[in-house]
């Protein structure tokens, strides 16, 4: 008909662009990616020859019952209190509030589950202790 | 003003480089290395996590962290082969030589594991040189640690 435009588009999808598109995506997907790390808790342990004389003074012992409770003696009293793992950050905090050289001797069952040390070791990692030595309790 | 031979051509081939298929590169080069990047990663052993509310991200490069499976009967796994306890210090030694000294052990060990097995583990990664040692656990929500 007359005065009617033909039309001009081009029936093709452009792709010029699609290299841009694969390197953004490599780009992205390079610096978004990455590989999950292990979260644990991080202990030192000594060395077969390292042997240290600590004072009685400095040592709050932690031991870990069969059942899980923990028994909590400083130095050499003979006096233990009973308490749940869970309850051993706060100690812990106060206790090293007075005395900054405390160590924390983490006494273990040898028929306690693994669990429940790791729950001790928790508690003191929460509590930022860096001093702590882990010890199979002697039957 | 030159005069032009006859018989000379025109050369009529294009000065640019066909960047047409730049795309295909690309994608074939990302198919590639996605197809042959093999990370060293051990088979994950059958445990029952520990639980720690003030685990932190291993701070060590992947390369340098071993990692120990203890399942609850006392069996070790390193790098996929079955070992015994007392054979770990044998094992980790060579490993920690090749690493200069650098070498972190991540135990994995099963929640119910008697304290008595991982005390004896713990023994023979010192007499190995070992004292960097991470007990690997899972996050542990304060929510589910109320509740318990």
């Amino acid at each position: 008909m007359l005065g009617m435009k033909k039309q001009r588009v081009s029936g093709e999808v452009p792709v010029a662009s699609t290299a841009d598109i694969a390197f953004l995506l490599l780009i992205f997907f390079l610096t978004s990616t990455n590989f999950p790390k292990d979260n644990g808790l991080a202990v030192v342990l000594p060395e077969s020859s390292e042997t240290v004389e600590v004072s009685q003074k400095n040592i709050l012992h932690l031991v870990i019952q069969a059942s899980g409770i923990v028994e909590v003696k400083w130095g050499e009293s003979p006096q233990a209190q009973r308490m749940r793992a869970d309850r051993i950050e706060g100690l812990w905090r106060q206790e090293v509030a007075a005395n900054p050289d405390l160590i924390a001797a983490v006494e273990t069952h040898p028929d306690a589950p693994y669990r429940y040390m790791i729950d001790v070791l928790d508690a003191l990692h929460a509590a930022n202790a860096e001093r702590i030595s882990l010890q199979v309790l002697e039957m | 003003m030159g005069t032009k031979g006859g018989f000379e051509k025109k050369s009529k081939a294009a000065a640019d480089i066909p960047g047409s298929s730049l795309a295909d590169i690309a994608f074939l080069l990302l198919i590639f290395f996605m197809v042959s990047t093999a990370f060293p990663r051990d088979r994950d052993r059958p445990i029952t996590w520990a639980e720690a509310e003030a685990a932190k991200k291993i701070d060590e490069k992947q390369k340098n962290i071993l990692n120990l499976w203890m399942q609850r009967d006392g069996t070790i796994y390193i790098n996929d082969q079955r070992y015994e306890i007392d054979q770990v210090s044998n094992v980790v030694a060579p490993l920690y030589a090749q690493s200069n000294q650098g070498l972190v052990v991540s135990i994995r060990g099963d929640r119910e594991t008697p304290y008595r097995l991982m005390d004896q583990l713990q023994t023979e990664l010192v007499s190995a040189g070992v004292v960097r040692v991470v007990f690997a656990t899972r996050l542990e929500q304060r929510m589910q640690r109320e509740r318990r």
